[in-house]
């Protein structure tokens, strides 16, 4: 049922994250998103069409448009440090919560070792264009790996620090259900009943 | 009173069985300031992190002997019950912020003790008011610099109300402006009753403010006392430097200790014979430049780092390029071997403009050994490591290369990994793998940061005796005690811009330039241009 083939309930599932992004005012957001990923549908498409034809073409287009659609309305809506702090709060372990936390904090900083380190080598003058690369790859990815490495045990230790091996932990937010979010649920509820069955 | 820490027989190897410290006896006392020397290797980084209980529990070894802290045998606390007690801020304080904004960081020690919320927002607010760092809160840990980036890893800490706070190299990233807050805040916090025990092999940064230090050499104590005492011995044996006053008193042949500038002025009478060495190469920067930055400017989006700056450096000569952290300094570096082209003016090396010249092909001409060793590090020997460099830009010369590794000191860990090796000596393997292709410039940043004084001696002799190879050398550092002696000309970033060049002495006796660029005074200067005292005085009294 989740895989619906039927082009008229995707269609109505399209346009009913449109609007609900719309109202979300995310649409831009996803039409940035819809931008990039437009090269992949295209190809998704051709390959979908090739085997089975138009129709399968189209249901294939607007699955990953809905699908874009609803990840844009989640996480545009959702800061991840909210995700983890409403997943403590329902009972998930607090390693879970920091994963997403931790990965926020740390993508970047691990983007710029990535720099450090590329511009250590080129400075030496090794060159990592497209014809040496494969053959200079290591020595980019061996400093790497090691002030990667490096810096997981210095993270270790600031977690320890930090009384982060406790079993307890407080949620830092609170979350309750209101009026909102039950009538929210229901609509959901209904609206996927109208839709699949 | 109960100790607060109490060693008995500690006895520690790594997990690969390295000892690190033998049958420590140690008892620390509530209120205490205890300063904790030792050279690289000596085992006072192992004695910090036994306090908090990350020895033996997050890296394992073997530990015999008992620690108690606060009446708790670390062995048998897990960390997470001892951060209660122990307070312990590392040396990387990037990896100890933790959340995406300051706030929450702080929040996360209180939040793993299972407070109530109201209590951590109350703490959070006590907290960042001591520290002052409530304009922090709401930013992200990624976007701060390192002196603040250090205050929140101690706000992190105190955060959980410890009774003892162990810092580990707390000042080895520091400019002078960090270094000041910091000492600030050791201070505020000691007056608080929290009891401070500071790792660090820069003594006159907190000297006069501790009532201890410990020197510990190999794994032991070897002295313990009031500051003013243990400095009164040869420190030098243990592979620290006495602070550069207590230096200078001793030079001029006094035995009195002085802990500060005033002191100083008391015992240093105004006719003593204050010797210092001077640089011993002449500035000769009327030669042709080997590199010369003409007029750059660089800006990263809208944030303008660098607006018409200009320096230049000839054959033989060391240019200090000072400033505070985040004046521009590594990036005039990166703009000197093209990895940043200029936005505006022009960057010539041997007279001719770099242009779109592949960096490749500027490695022959300057090399820029960047500040931590370990992003360039990738062999599986020393020798490897040398060998590479030349080889990729087709300037293989074994002659030069033995000769480097002579200057370098390099021979006794030829066939051993780089990795393995202590800090001053991977900083010594990456400036031999720059000089091996002997480029005529040679750019290094911040080449003293998080080194000892046996190794900051050995780079200093280095770095002489390169320039006397004929090479242009550009030192970017804010360690002004150090490059006083180094340099023949000292070139200060201030605003985008070279605000002042000249020979070291003479910038020095610029009091508003220094201020400006948050540069300390090297001791000798300092004590020359105290009130009270004229120039004339120690002019006349200076012997070079």
């Amino acid at each position: 049922m989740i895989l619906t083939t039927d082009l008229a309930r995707l269609t109505l599932i399209t346009c009913a994250l449109i609007v609900l992004l719309i109202g979300l005012k995310r649409g831009r957001r996803w039409l940035d998103v819809m931008r990039v990923l437009l090269p992949t549908l295209v190809l998704f498409m051709l390959v979908a069409g090739w085997s089975g034809g138009y129709e399968a073409a189209f249901g294939a287009a607007l699955r990953l448009i809905a699908l874009a659609g609803a990840g844009v309305a989640f996480f545009s809506t959702t800061p991840p440090e909210e995700l983890g702090d409403a997943l403590l709060a329902s009972g998930a372990p607090s390693q879970a919560a920091f994963l997403l936390e931790g990965a926020l904090r740390f993508t970047p900083m691990m983007g710029q070792l990535a720099r450090e380190v590329y511009e250590a080598q080129a400075s030496r003058g090794f060159r990592f264009d497209r014809r040496n690369l494969l053959h200079n790859g290591p020595l980019l990815l061996t400093p790497l790996l090691i002030s990667v490495m490096r810096f997981a045990d210095d993270l270790a230790e600031g977690l320890e620090t930090r009384g982060f091996g406790s079993p307890q932990r407080t949620p830092l937010a609170e979350y309750r259900l209101s009026w909102r979010d039950w009538t929210l649920m229901g609509a959901t509820v209904l609206f996927a009943q109208l839709i699949l069955w | 009173m109960k100790p607060l820490v109490v060693c008995e027989q500690v006895a520690y190897h790594y997990r690969d069985g390295t000892p690190a410290l033998h049958r420590l006896d140690l008892t620390v006392e509530p209120g205490e300031f205890v300063i904790l020397a030792g050279a690289s290797g000596s085992g006072k980084s192992t004695l910090c992190r036994l306090l908090n209980g990350l020895i033996p529990h997050l890296h394992g070894g073997h530990l015999t002997g008992r620690i108690l802290v606060d009446g708790q045998d670390t062995l048998h606390t897990p960390p997470y019950v001892l951060s209660r007690q122990v307070g312990l801020v590392l040396q990387n304080p990037e990896a100890q912020s933790l959340a995406t904004t300051v706030a929450r960081d702080l929040a996360l020690g209180p939040a793993c003790q299972g407070q109530e919320r109201a209590s951590i927002a109350a703490r959070i607010r006590d907290i960042a008011a001591m520290l002052a760092i409530e304009p922090l809160l709401d930013r992200q840990p990624g976007a701060l610099s390192g002196g603040e980036l250090q205050r929140v890893a101690i706000a992190g800490v105190l955060a959980l109300n410890p009774h003892l706070l162990a810092l580990d190299e707390p000042f080895a990233f520091l400019d002078a402006a960090g270094a000041t807050q910091l000492r600030d805040t050791l201070r505020l916090l000691h007056q608080r009753g929290v009891t401070i025990i500071v790792a660090e092999h820069r003594l006159g940064e907190v000297a006069d403010l501790a009532t201890r230090l410990i020197v510990l050499h190999e794994g032991r104590v070897v002295a313990d006392g009031a500051p003013r005492d243990v400095l009164a011995h040869d420190i030098l044996q243990w592979g620290l430097e006495a602070p550069p006053l207590v230096r200078l008193a001793r030079a001029a042949g006094i035995d009195a200790v002085p802990l500060t500038l005033d002191e100083a002025m008391e015992v240093l009478p105004l006719n003593s014979d204050l010797q210092h060495p001077l640089p011993t190469l002449d500035d000769v920067s009327s030669a042709s430049p080997v590199i010369a930055w003409e007029n750059v400017s660089f800006s990263y989006g809208s944030r303008t780092v660098l607006s018409q700056a200009s320096l230049s450096g000839a054959s033989r000569n060391i240019v200090g390029l000072l400033g505070a952290n985040g004046s521009g300094k590594t990036t005039l570096l990166r703009l000197g071997n093209g990895l940043l082209r200029p936005q505006r003016g022009t960057v010539r090396l041997q007279g001719e403009p770099i242009g779109k010249r592949p960096l490749w092909d500027i490695a022959r001409s300057a090399g820029l050994v960047v500040q931590h060793p370990r992003r360039m590090l990738f062999a599986p020997t020393v020798q490897e490591e040398l060998d590479a460099g030349p080889r990729a830009i087709g300037r293989y010369d074994r002659a030069w290369i033995d000769h480097v590794i002579e200057q370098c000191g390099l021979e006794p860990f030829l066939n051993r990994s780089p990795h393995q090796l202590s800090a001053g000596e991977q900083r010594r393997v990456a400036i031999g793998a720059m000089l091996a292709s002997r480029p005529s410039a040679l750019l290094l940043d911040e080449p003293t940061a998080g080194q000892d004084a046996t190794s900051r001696r050995m780079l200093h002799s280095l770095i002489t005796s390169i320039a006397r190879d004929g090479m242009a050398v550009i030192i970017a550092t804010h360690d002004t005690e150090w490059a006083y002696t180094l340099c023949s000309r000292w070139a200060v970033l201030g605003s985008g811009m070279i605000i002042a060049e000249d020979a070291p002495p003479a910038i020095c006796a610029q009091a508003e330039t220094m201020a400006r660029a948050h540069l300390r005074v090297p001791a000798i200067e300092a004590l020359r241009y105290m009130p009270g005292r004229t120039i004339a005085h120690l002019a006349d009294a200076r012997v070079i």
